[in-house]
């Protein structure tokens, strides 16, 4: 009976790591078919209940990526409601990855994803043509990134998440807000050390300076001196946003080795992120008399990376707690029966798998790029280079997002 | 064999508590329930009930009987949301609709969708009806107030606590001129704690 069951949880548990790897595979396969593909394979998939957080986070992406905003928000809809549940801990859960498997815990998402699932709902909402629904998800936004801060730390803290913000004020016409949100993002990200997008530097002046805060505004003036004073009239306003890439998925480190005695086999799996050279490829506006190329905010890559990073040193004494209370097991069960103890010792090593889930389809870096322009259309130049001509209207405010993975232009456009 | 034995007790206890079951009960729909903290049905109608109560208890309404010798005619306008949730707004304008309605003080105007609907109902009947039961164009109400509003929220949190603060705010205005003859306000404050442990 014994037997019989340890096969069982062997099986089932090998199924976790098998949905995983079907994850893994399509997230890599969005780099050469496109989302709408991706996501029919991936809505095939019978992800177990621990990993729905994880499913919905990428099928709602995915619908976001095929034009389809309502299934994209009712999608992320659900995966923000299971991570919000799963903030709590289970002690059932707890009890099966102590015992058995970092796999049997439910996927609850990393900072990143507590915040990015606002972002792409907050995107959606504003394609859908519903600028207060966009605006409820930047509020909420906010609240999930206040919860994940943490002193000297930017864990959760996204730059692109109060760019958005900022913008869904700017067309809300609340410009005191659109500032705020501006100088989080800028304090964002003068703290990762990059470089302040030029459109980013224009709110901050275009914003102190409509706003009268004149202190602010002289000080922005004296920061960015190469940029012209903003004039009282705006002209037509397009912002641009730019999904380059997919972020990187994890892999698993093992290590097996035989116990001092050579009695029995242990092993340690840890997950990890392979080491990859990152191409970030920009967009191109292009009108008659000027260009402006998108330049990144937010390096989607790198913060999934720290957050993992975060997390490494209490899976690492989850996974060496858990193999030397596996050896322990094993060695006692041994001595009453060699055959069971093999067996079991086997089971331990096969369900030894490292936790790969993650929201591995989010993009892998976010550009931004601002242009005022009087002309009533504008090229984009994204990374495909099929040019697509966009028609603004006079004295209009519009959001556009592009993406390298296909060929959707997302067009928002008020009067 | 003491720890194989805590190990298959573990995995049993692991598996009966991932296990739950879905049960449903009918309940009352005036019955007060709040599972989230977050503003739901029993807060949109309270808040829709007091706020109406207390725009038809003042002054303005007394002196437009006065000075007109009719009741006022009243059109519910948008309300905005500028909550962190995505509230219905059609909900709480319904309900407010109706306290107005029932109140019997004022008269009520359909909202600008319907009124296209009605009117695109007697644009037939000006082609298609009797001559004595037809309907005919230019006769409708026009309302002499419009209320328009907004929700908003202040969430102030610490760890697994937080306390959600509703303030909605209304104001009645005077279609002819763009006085504002009452101006309401109403708060809701929920202290939310949010369980460390689930099943």
């Amino acid at each position: 009976m014994q037997k019989i069951l340890l096969i069982v949880v062997i099986v089932l548990l090998s199924g976790c790591t098998a949905y995983q790897r079907d994850s893994n595979r399509l997230a890599t396969a969005l780099n050469t078919q496109s989302p709408e593909r991706v996501l029919a394979q991936l809505q095939d998939a019978e992800p177990k209940a621990r990993d729905n957080a994880q499913f919905h986070l990428n099928k709602g992406l995915l619908a976001f990526l095929t034009g389809d905003f309502d299934s994209a928000i009712t999608t992320l809809s659900l995966a923000k409601k299971e991570m919000s549940v799963l903030e709590a801990t289970s002690i059932s859960e707890n009890v099966g990855a102590g015992t058995l498997s970092e796999t049997l815990r439910s996927y609850s998402g990393y900072p990143t994803d507590r915040v990015m699932v606002h972002n792409i709902l907050a995107l959606s909402y504003l394609f859908k043509n519903e600028l207060e629904g966009a605006r409820v998800e930047i509020l909420q936004a906010d609240i999930a990134m206040k919860k994940l801060a943490e002193k000297d730390s930017l864990n959760g803290q996204l730059a692109s998440a109060h760019l958005i913000a900022g913008i869904v004020y700017e067309l809300l016409n609340e410009q005191s807000n659109a500032l705020i949100s501006y100088r989080f993002a800028q304090d964002i990200i003068t703290q990762r050390v990059m470089p302040l997008p030029l459109g980013l530097k224009q709110a901050l002046l275009r914003m102190s300076f409509k706003l009268g805060a004149e202190q602010q505004f002289v000080n922005y003036q004296k920061r960015f001196p190469d940029l012209p004073k903003p004039s009282q009239k705006t002209d037509n306003q397009v912002f641009v946003l730019y999904f380059d890439g997919v972020v990187s998925h994890k892999v698993e480190r093992t290590v097996v080795l035989p116990s001092q005695n050579f009695a029995q086999l242990i092993r340690i799996s840890m997950p990890d992120y392979p080491r990859v050279e990152q191409r970030i490829r920009g967009a191109q506006l292009r009108l008659s008399k000027q260009q402006v190329r998108t330049e990144i905010v937010e390096n989607v890559d790198d913060l999934v990376r720290e957050d993992l990073e975060r997390e490494t040193p209490s899976i690492l004494l989850l996974t060496t707690t858990r193999a030397l209370a596996k050896y322990e097991l094993v060695r006692r069960v041994t001595q009453k029966d060699n055959l069971v103890g093999l067996l079991l010792n086997l089971a331990t090593v096969a369900t030894e798998n490292a936790d790969l889930r993650s929201w591995n389809m989010l993009p892998g870096n976010i550009q931004f790029g601002y242009l005022e322009t009087t002309e009533n259309e504008i090229q984009i130049n994204g990374f495909n280079d099929r040019p697509e001509k966009i028609n603004i209207l006079k004295g209009s405010k519009n959001m556009i997002l592009i993406n390298s993975l296909s060929d959707h232009v997302f067009h928002y456009q008020q009067l | 064999m003491k720890t194989q034995k805590n190990l298959w007790a573990a995995l049993a206890v692991t598996f009966i508590l991932t296990a739950c079951s879905t049960s449903v009960e009918r309940i009352d729909a005036q019955e007060q329930i709040d599972l989230s903290g977050a503003w739901n049905d029993t807060d949109s109608q309270l808040v829709a009930r007091e706020m109406i109560d207390d725009s038809l208890s003042r002054p303005w309404i007394v002196q437009f009987v006065t000075q007109t010798g009719k009741d006022p005619a009243v059109i519910v306008g948008s309300v905005k949301n500028l909550s962190h949730e995505h509230i219905n707004t059609n909900t709480f304008v319904a309900n407010m609709e109706r306290e107005l309605i029932n109140s019997g003080k004022v008269q009520f105007v359909a909202s600008a969708v319907a009124r296209q609907e009605v009117r695109a109902e007697r644009g037939d009947q000006d082609l298609n009806a009797t001559a004595e039961s037809r309907n005919v164009a230019r006769q409708e109400y026009g309302a002499d107030f419009m209320m328009q509003g907004q929700i908003n929220t202040i969430i102030d949190m610490e760890g697994k606590t937080q306390v959600r603060y509703y303030q909605v705010n209304l104001e009645l205005i005077s279609i002819k001129d763009n006085r504002k003859v009452w101006v309401g306000e109403k708060k809701i404050k929920k202290l939310v704690r949010n369980s460390r442990l689930r099943q």
